[in-house]
């Protein structure tokens, strides 16, 4: 896979105030999430890949061109911020198609795409009201609307589904979705972990200004290798089963959940353990109801590498 | 034996209670808050220097022999009769100083609240529109009649005590009465007028400016419109002018402005009737959730 | 039953809010959920004794909801979705400030904010101006003031936005604690499904006015039709066809999940002798039950 963004050391401060510090990056197509706690230097990041900053050392290049003040490039980057900041007094279509004369499309283009993209987030409708009357959810998909209007190769996303009930969240995970097939670069950059799982299982985590983890997240988990995987098993008689591992090496720890119905475990030899598991099922005939991993995800990555 | 308290959540023990007052802690914090602002507590303390003034003012008449060295026919400058008190609480310069009190305490009381959405926590709780107007009316209410009324009593006290004799009191016994009824004018107006421009904006430095510029204003539209018109009747238009053409007829002395005080009655209840109608669209418990 | 309403119907103006919803919510915390504009805060209003309802009739912790509005408002802690708080306060007196408020004596409402503020994790800031707090910090004291007078029924909405990944992980700790003691019940709207799921045991459902669903999580999401879904490592085709070749119909997702439907009359064992046949291992293995999403998705309607 070829890359689209590469930043090389890039760092930025603010007088004082870190914001990026030795960021070397290879963003491929596809959907990449980007998370970390607040202050961490998630926006900082997006602003400096859409060329709105200009870094103290390094820089961001976008399928080689520099980025920093590129106007051509700008044509192909999209751009969803977080806050929630518009010219109230316009109507939705006036905003986007304003916003597209900006890119130097024809007037005629201008229109189409205008259409398409309200079609896109469903505010056909509500085109010709004023913003200021728009609820939060519409709001938002307007935000949403003029980060895809030209049709950009790079779409970058803060935050993109505050405000939405979840049904719009469906539809714009959806959305981003397709987008992917078509072979675009999306950058989503969300506090709600499930959410960004729902989208993709590339992540890149900043944490104190520098890129903590970054890659698959079950890759990133498994080289967290302070915590062991926990594997959950829930069955009729979880001590049984336990009775069975009790005496193997590779199992760091076991503790057993309400009633003595389920059982968690630790230890770093998932392998041995499924296979292991697998005979002790069947030899023993208890049943089964649940196999699962509580802490090959998104939220406990974050716990392991951030908070503990 | 031996025990632990173990940590988590713990229910109280209490009685919730249906207060008498239940907008007391909403008056008790405004007052509180309103002291915390910068430069309040000089600009309060400021605001009893006209009542030092004026009891010196008392003393001085008094003592008229030993201070004849300083002061020539005295006995036309310090005469203490119920101008004296209406001059108290009605000159240009006390008036001024209220406003700045409200200006700089009081301007907040309900923008604060819009501004930083507090009116949702407010009416959640057993709170009802009233109380809460209430509360808020109650701070201006105590920093007016802290300036107006108390001095002003004591002022009459004053005055009895040196000179000695109740005489002063059975030559006007109605004074005590407009002393009290003048304060309260002043206090009910005072306190419409700062709410209706508190509840008007979510900035509070807006409605400080409000506040002020407004007052300032309509004495100067008052001088602008008579300059042109030529008629004591835009004396309406200022709120200063209205306040002590009331203060003048409530000490039964002459009417500084050639109008009906009924008038100038009606116009200062013309702005405490807008407030109420405002305060009661603006502030509605309704919209607690959104 | 701690609320209990039955037919309500509310309109503004031309707009009916909420049409002639009947419900009744025990124990647990119970989730509120419905597309914006679907008569969730009309409700909540009406619940909290701020809307009187056009018709129907209701009791909220045993009090009518038309003649006892300011008794339901006592015994009740709103935790609002927007920020809110007092300029130049610190937490302890803002907190105690408000529950005197609530009819607590100025005393008591004190010594119940620090213990309060202690409970919601904000000890070592409680002095501070409420200014410079974060906004953990602020969605913490919002609890807080919500906690103050010892509610019985707690409404939470939006406890989680524009919280950091920790921010939310400890907001919603805190929900499950305190949801976990039975005699407080807890009422919470999101958007966020996952929260939910996690600290909810029963969820309404509203759409357009009307109630689209209402009970118990796992009655909602159960299905009759027995289909499991597994994760594995190893060849998929060969265990594929072996379960095939037992009558189970067999598909897999985008994440690799892997759903077996299993007839009626065989016995889940049979997927993991499969596995062992073909040398599969199971990593992963639940009965599955419809998601919150679809469950959502299905019931409103428009997918």
């Amino acid at each position: 896979m070829t890359t689209v963004i590469e930043t090389k050391s890039l760092s930025k401060w603010y007088g004082n105030v870190l914001g990026l510090s030795d960021v070397s990056l290879e963003i491929e197509a596809g959907i990449t999430g980007l998370l970390g706690p607040n202050g961490a230097g998630k926006s900082t990041f997006m602003k400096l890949i859409t060329g709105q900053m200009k870094p103290n050392i390094g820089g961001v290049t976008v399928r080689g061109e520099e980025v920093w003040n590129n106007f051509r490039l700008f044509r192909k980057i999209g751009f969803c911020p977080e806050q929630d900041a518009f010219y109230e007094d316009v109507t939705g279509w006036e905003f986007l198609t304003g916003l597209l004369r900006l890119y130097g499309f024809r007037p005629a283009e201008v229109t189409g795409r205008a259409a398409r993209a309200l079609e896109i987030v469903e505010l056909t409708a509500d085109k010709d009201r004023k913003i200021r009357s728009y609820s939060r959810g519409m709001r938002q998909r307007v935000k949403f609307a003029q980060s895809v209007a030209h049709d950009p190769d790079i779409i970058i996303l803060d935050e993109p589904l505050s405000g939405l009930d979840p049904l719009g969240k469906r539809r714009l995970i959806r959305l981003v979705k397709d987008f992917q097939s078509e072979g675009k670069t999306i950058i989503v950059s969300s506090h709600v972990l499930p959410e960004i799982e729902a989208m993709t299982s590339r992540i890149i985590m900043i944490h104190q200004g520098k890129i903590l983890a970054q890659g698959d997240i079950h890759g990133i988990r498994d080289l967290i290798e302070r915590y062991p995987h926990m594997i959950s098993v829930r069955c009729a008689d979880a001590r049984a089963v336990a009775a069975r591992f009790v005496q193997d090496p590779s199992i760091l720890k076991m503790s057993f959940g309400p009633d003595a119905r389920s059982l968690v475990v630790e230890t770093h030899n998932r392998d041995a353990f499924f296979s292991r598991l697998q005979s002790v099922v069947l030899e023993t005939g208890i049943e089964v109801e649940e196999i699962s991993s509580p802490d090959d995800n998104l939220q406990a990555v974050f716990d392991y590498l951030v908070v503990r | 034996m031996a025990t632990v308290r173990e940590k988590g959540y713990y229910h109280w023990e209490g009685r919730l209670t249906e207060s008498r007052f239940p907008w007391w802690p909403i008056t008790r914090t405004g007052i509180l808050l309103a002291f915390k602002k910068r430069g309040f507590r000089f600009l309060f303390a400021g605001a009893f220097l006209p009542a030092v003034v004026f009891l010196a003012g008392i003393y001085i008449s008094e003592r008229l022999e030993d201070f004849k060295f300083m002061v020539r026919g005295s006995e036309r400058l310090i005469n203490i009769n119920p101008a004296y008190f209406k001059t108290y609480l009605a000159n240009d310069g006390i008036l001024f100083l209220m406003i700045m009190v409200l200006v700089l305490g009081c301007a907040g009381l309900i923008s604060d609240d819009l501004k930083h959405n507090s009116l949702q926590i407010y009416f959640s709780r057993p709170l009802r529109k009233q109380d809460y107007l209430l509360g808020k009316m109650a701070v201006v209410f105590f920093f007016i009649l802290i300036v107006t009324l108390i001095p002003g009593l004591l002022l009459f006290v004053f005055k009895l005590v040196f000179a000695g004799s109740f005489k002063f009191f059975l030559d006007y016994p109605w004074l005590i009465l407009s002393v009290i009824g003048y304060s309260l004018i002043l206090t009910l107006f005072f306190a419409f007028y700062t709410l209706l421009l508190s509840s008007l904006s979510k900035n509070t430095r807006y409605v400080m400016i409000l506040l002020f510029m407004i007052y300032i204003f309509s004495d100067i539209l008052y001088g602008i419109l008579n300059g042109i018109f030529r008629t004591p009747l835009m004396a309406l238009f200022s709120i200063k002018a209205n306040l002590q053409q009331v203060a003048a007829f409530v000490f039964a002395e002459k009417l500084p402005h050639a109008v009906p005080v009924f008038w100038s009655f009606l116009v200062l209840a013309a702005v405490c009737g807008l407030s109420a109608l405002v305060l009661h669209r603006k502030i509605r418990g309704v919209e607690v959730i959104r | 039953m701690s609320i209990e309403v039955k037919k309500l119907s509310f309109s503004y103006g031309k707009v009916k809010a909420l049409d002639d919803v009947s419900l009744g919510l025990g124990d647990g915390a119970v989730g509120l959920l419905g597309p914006n504009g679907a008569g969730k805060s009309t409700l909540l209003r009406i619940l909290l004794g701020f809307l009187v309802p056009a018709s129907g009739e209701g009791t909220v912790l045993g009090y009518d909801i038309r003649r006892d509005q300011a008794k339901i408002r006592r015994l009740v802690g709103y935790m609002p979705e927007d920020d809110c708080f007092i300029a130049g306060m610190d937490a302890v007196t803002f907190t105690s400030y408000f529950g005197e408020l609530s009819g607590m004596p100025r005393e008591e409402a004190m010594k119940r904010a620090h213990e309060v503020l202690f409970y919601v994790g904000l000890e070592e800031a409680r002095y501070r101006l409420l200014d410079t707090y974060s906004a953990g910090m602020k969605q913490r004291l919002k609890m807080a003031q919500a906690l103050v007078h010892d509610p019985k029924l707690l409404f939470l909405d939006e406890p989680t936005a524009n919280l950091d990944p920790q921010g939310r992980n400890e907001v919603l700790e805190l929900i499950a604690d305190i949801a976990s003691h039975k005699d407080i019940r807890v009422l919470l709207s999101s958007h966020i499904l996952a929260d939910i799921e996690t600290l909810c045991s029963s969820v309404v459902i509203l759409n357009k006015g009307r109630l689209a669903a209402e009970g118990r999580l796992e009655d909602l999401k159960a299905t009759d039709v027995s289909l499991y879904e597994l994760k594995i490592k190893g060849d998929g085709e060969a265990f594929r066809k072996d379960l095939e070749a037992l009558k189970c119909r067999v598909e897999e997702t985008e994440d690799k999940v892997i759903k077996v439907y299993m007839p009626a009359d065989r016995n889940r064992m049979e997927i993991f002798r499969a596995a062992a046949r073909t040398g599969v291992q199971i990593r992963f293995f639940t009965k599955s039950q419809t998601s919150l999403e679809d469950l959502f998705a299905e019931l409103v309607g428009v997918d």
